[in-house]
């Protein structure tokens, strides 16, 4: 225990140990949290897919389809949007009406009164009953046995929400959801011709069934409405957009793992040079190779577990408690794998950017001892190298799972790693060129620097890094939908209405009127599908078709006529109005999908095809907050289609018993609370922001760490110039003047590129919002306060050398 | 006529001793040194491994404190002063060249040479710090750094950073140790013969008894105690 112990007496193996717990810490939170996150947005596997086969479209499916899966185990769930109506209190919540088979896989999780625990329940719930998750009771005020009306259907909640298996995440998913049986529905009257509605056909495998010719046959049916997803193409797709979230933090974690490495790098050095007299010594009294390698490497690596265990466990503590803040009740996703993963992170950096520098302690000839030469040779210093350029796609691999992933995370982690140390290059000459006439202690402050470019320009570049990211996440933050907010104008709509139908138009004018609010114009919507561009199939005709197109192609878009140009929209090419035969297309969808004046589009809609032809581009503010579309037809072109109608409308400030007297009298209609909606953005912003905030704060830990043991590395000459300063007459003032100023030179400027660093990625975003830039900004302090705390670290670790005996000149020192 | 007080020595030790702790208790390092030495004078301490030789020039130098008896600098007493205002008086009157050099390796030959001067504040130093380089024989060698030079270059400069400040006193700690017999032997020359122009007094240590042999007195260590000149040694130029 002694002998595990004795090596944090050493301050170099301190340095190291904090490194290997930090590296730890967040390889360990990162990779726990990558598996948690995962699992619970987008495993979209069979269970949480609904079923092996999942037939979905904005209509029923025809009978042609349900003739197909009739003699395979299935399910129907069509699911929508709705308001619940409590007293005056109203409630959006996604309703969904489920099938008795549903569902196909797992269980529903519900409980039987608020506080209850959840069981398994046997299936859906039965005709009549209600079944709601917890905050649909909270919110209005309810409990287990109260009747609530869906529509105008009056059903009694018998089951508290816990999970639902095929929880998809989206639009919809913000919403609390209720469950009913697919028998009630028809009873509702919430659903009309041209409501918005997702009709889904969960299909399950048997052993009597081939699914693939069924899919087959499938197929060939879908509607433009409609799609088909199997289990691995709707994994690949939801986990799309999680995954390009996590990147960024990714590429923080290597980062910070690098940093460590290169402090381990740099303590170890320290490390060797002090064990170094007793690796000789041993070769000299007859020990082995091998035996210099248990006894010095073996316990090194017995000292270095614990530090590295340390990091993992506060890693799972942590992801254990962001589990319990956020309530995340399923079990653990991370198992063995990630655990694996997550230990031997650590190791690897030790391994990689520690072993090959004490292996060289092996190669000590007994002789050393005698020629009082003991500085040991480098193993090599291909290895070395080799070490160091193999970590970082170790890692990496470890962080990702995917070939693709991995060289984009390798790809950013080099350009930051050359790009970077390249920019910088020129600012470090440029301060010692024009120090030239600086007096002493500052040329000799930057000179320390500047002679030193393999040391100081990875530290300024770590160090710029982590005030970059730290001062964005103070900038951003969730300020970027508060003064989105901000910016709209003081009647901007505070409300959507969605699913209005022509003769509800005199009851919403009439009810708008009398609360004193203030409506956007009334757009009529057509749900329609783009199915050809100049007469080819869309998808042949796209050619610059991502995920991202193919999912815009993939649902229903609205379409909408009028005879004004919104406000907040511009004509770049063509005409206004659009003319009989003419659409007016929003920009960028017409730059994705190739679009130009006078491409022909055919879409599908409930009442055949509609043809046209683009005529203008439009320009659009989506952060207007006004009613906009993709695609704007002229008055009258859309005449004997399925309409239903849109709308903003801003009130006065109130409570929610306004909107529940237009929901009584329009249960079907669906009212969007734009407040409500901020509010929760702003949540999971802020969220975010919090968690890029701790990822930034480990990054500036870790380019301090380095810095220590850069310092501490150097220990040995920086404390013989002391010395020097010090026969030669300077004091100890001077001396501690130009450590103050090589720091604070270091700190200030990493903090000047910080600012220009993070100004140059604000300034596009501050043109379209009222985002302050840092140079306008209180946040302009942080780095600066950031720089003295580089410069304290600096001078803290350097205290020894600071310290350093004028004596000691005079013995070899 | 009333008579003068005779001119008080230019460095002057008495009763000089140093002890350290060491875990087996007490260890003496030198014992009970008396010294004075004038200017223009030199003096080599030479001794074996051990004898207290570098122990004895760290307290003339002020580099290091005794734990008893007393080191005046020109009537300064060095005991007397913190590590600050000894660093200052240093600076004033002494200059050192060192077995390893020691040049500050960040700074060219010509900001090495300056680099006293500048902590003096003196005026010119750099002009100053060019005329020695090139007395030196580095007038080329000017904007190159320490490592860039060969191991006599780098006693060359720092030869000229001891004698750019003009010394009242050079310590000269084994000088020669670290080159080959060519350049010793240069570097020999050079030191002497700036001694000789500058009127320094110079205290030498060295093992090399040739070098020993050049220095106008020579006392021996062994043990921490001299050996072989009576004491006090008092050594006057000639």
């Amino acid at each position: 225990m002694g002998s595990l112990l004795r090596p944090w007496r050493d301050p170099a193996f301190r340095l190291l140990a904090a490194a290997l717990t930090i590296a730890g810490f967040t390889l360990t939170t990162m990779l726990l949290l990558r598996a948690e996150l995962e699992a619970r947005f987008a495993v979209r596997t069979a269970q949480a897919l609904g079923g092996d086969l999942v037939l979905s479209g904005t209509h029923p499916p025809s009978p042609t389809q349900r003739a197909l899966v009739a003699p395979v185990r299935h399910a129907t769930v069509i699911e929508f949007s709705t308001a619940l109506v409590h007293g005056e209190v109203p409630l959006l919540v996604s309703a969904r009406a489920v099938a008795e088979d549903y569902p196909l896989y797992g269980a529903l999780s519900a409980a039987s009164g608020r506080f209850q625990p959840p069981t398994d329940m046997p299936g859906a719930p039965p005709p009549g009953e209600l079944w709601v998750e917890p905050q649909v009771l909270d919110r209005l005020g309810l409990e287990v046995g109260s009747q609530i009306a869906i529509g105008a259907r009056n059903l009694e909640i018998t089951a508290v929400l816990h999970r639902l298996p095929d929880t998809g995440a989206g639009f919809y998913g913000m919403s609390p959801r209720v469950l009913f049986n697919l028998v009630e529905l028809d009873a509702t009257e919430v659903l009309g011709p041209g409501s918005r509605a997702e009709y889904r056909l969960l299909i399950g495998a048997t052993a009597d069934v081939d699914l693939a010719s069924l899919a087959t046959s499938l197929r060939s049916t879908l509607r433009a409405d409609q799609r088909l997803e199997d289990v691995a193409e709707a994994a690949v797709r939801s986990l799309g957009p999680l995954r390009q979230l996590t990147l960024w933090a990714k590429l923080g974690v290597l980062l910070v793992s690098l940093l460590c490495g290169a402090a381990i790098h740099l303590a170890t050095g320290q490390r060797v040079a002090r064990r170094a007299r007793l690796a000789g010594l041993l070769r000299t009294f007859g020990a082995s190779r091998r035996q210099v390698v248990t006894r010095l490497l073996g316990r090194e690596l017995g000292a270095v577990l614990p530090a590295a265990a340390l990091g993992t466990l506060a890693g799972i503590v942590t992801v254990g408690l962001l589990r319990r803040v956020l309530n995340w009740e399923q079990p653990w996703a991370s198992g063995t794998p990630e655990l694996s993963a997550a230990i031997m992170g650590p190791l690897l950096l030790w391994v990689g950017f520690a072993l090959p520098r004490l292996a060289a302690l092996t190669q000590v000839p007994p002789l050393a001892v005698l020629r009082h030469s003991l500085r040991p040779r480098p193993l090599s210093s291909a290895i070395e190298l080799a070490a160091a350029l193999a970590v970082p796609g170790l890692l990496a691999t470890l962080l990702t799972d995917s070939m693709a992933e991995l060289g984009t995370l390798l790809l950013s982690m080099a350009a930051l790693a050359a790009l970077l140390p390249l920019l910088l290059w020129p600012l470090l000459k440029g301060l010692d060129l024009a120090g030239t006439r600086l007096p002493l202690p500052a040329r000799l402050a930057i000179r320390r620097l500047a002679r030193r470019p393999t040391l100081a320009l990875p530290l300024l570049a770590a160090l710029t890094l982590a005030m970059t990211t730290l001062l964005l996440s103070g900038l951003i933050g969730n300020r970027l939908l508060a003064d989105w907010q901000a910016k709209l104008p003081a009647q901007a709509p505070n409300h959507f209405v969605l699913n209005l139908f022509t003769e509800d138009l005199d009851t919403y004018r009439t009810w708008l009127a009398g609360q004193g609010g203030r409506g956007e114009p009334l757009y009529p919507v057509v749900r329609g599908r783009l199915v050809t561009v100049d007469d080819q199939p869309v998808r042949a005709a796209v050619t610059k078709e991502d995920d991202t197109q193919a999912r815009a192609l993939n649902r229903d878009l609205s379409l909408t006529e009028g005879a004004d140009l919104p406000a907040s929209n511009r004509i770049l090419a063509g005409r206004w109005p659009p003319g009989a035969d003419g659409v007016s297309v929003e920009q960028e969808l017409a730059e994705r999908l190739g679009l130009t004046l006078n491409t022909r589009l055919q879409f599908v809609t409930s009442q055949g095809i509609v043809k046209t032809r683009v005529t203008s581009i439009r320009q659009v503010d989506w952060e207007s907050f006004e009613p906009n579309f993709y695609f704007m037809f002229d008055t009258g072109a859309l005449a004997g289609q399925d309409i239903t109608w849109l709308t903003g409308f801003w009130l006065p400030p109130g409570d929610g018993a306004r909107i529940a007297t237009l929901l009584s009298r329009l249960p079907h209609v669906t009212v969007l609370d734009v407040q409500a909606l901020l509010a929760q953005a702003q949540n999971i912003a802020a969220q975010a922001s919090r968690a890029t905030a701790l990822l930034a704060g480990l990054l500036m830990v870790s380019a301090l760490l380095v810095l220590a043991a850069a310092v501490r590395g150097g220990e040995r000459d920086r404390g013989r110039d002391n010395a020097l300063l010090r026969t030669l007459g300077g004091d100890s003032a001077l001396l501690h003047r130009v450590a103050w100023l090589e720091f604070t030179v270091l700190g200030g400027a990493s903090a000047l590129c910080a600012i220009a660093l993070a100004t140059a990625v604000l300034y596009p975003l501050s043109q379209r919002l009222d985002l302050a830039l840092p140079i306008t900004s209180g946040w302009l302090t942080l780095p600066p306060v950031l720089a003295l705390l580089v410069a304290a670290a600096g001078i803290t670790a350097s205290r020894r050398a600071l310290r350093r005996p004028t004596v000691a000149l005079l013995r070899g020192g | 006529m009333p008579d003068t007080a005779p001119a008080p020595p230019l460095l002057e030790a008495r009763g000089l001793g140093k002890q350290v702790t060491a875990p087996e208790g007490a260890l003496t390092l030198l014992h009970d040194i008396d010294i004075e030495l004038a200017a223009g004078a030199s003096l080599a301490v030479t001794g074996p491994s051990g004898s207290g030789k570098s122990t004895l020039l760290g307290l003339l130098a002020g580099l290091d404190t005794p734990t008893s008896g007393w080191v005046r600098v020109q009537g300064e007493e060095f005991s007397a002063l913190d590590e600050d205002a000894r660093a200052r008086l240093r600076g004033a009157l002494c200059a050192f060249v060192f077995q390893e050099f020691h040049l500050v390796d960040d700074l060219t030959a010509w900001e090495n040479v300056a680099l006293p001067l500048e902590l003096q504040r003196a005026p010119g130093a750099r002009h100053c710090a060019r005329e020695w380089l090139q007395r030196v024989g580095l007038g080329h060698r000017l904007g190159h750094f320490p490592a860039t030079l060969s191991g006599g270059e780098q006693q060359r400069v720092a030869l000229a950073r001891a004698f750019a400040v003009g010394p009242r006193l050079l310590f000269a700690d084994e000088p020669t140790g670290s080159l080959d017999r060519t350049n010793s032997a240069h570097i020999q020359d050079l030191l002497f013969e700036l001694n000789r122009e500058t009127d320094a007094a110079l205290v030498l240590v060295t093992h090399d008894a040739t070098l020993a042999a050049r220095c106008e007195r020579r006392l021996r260590l062994e043990d921490g105690c001299i050996q072989e000149l009576p004491d006090p040694v008092r050594l006057v130029k000639a």
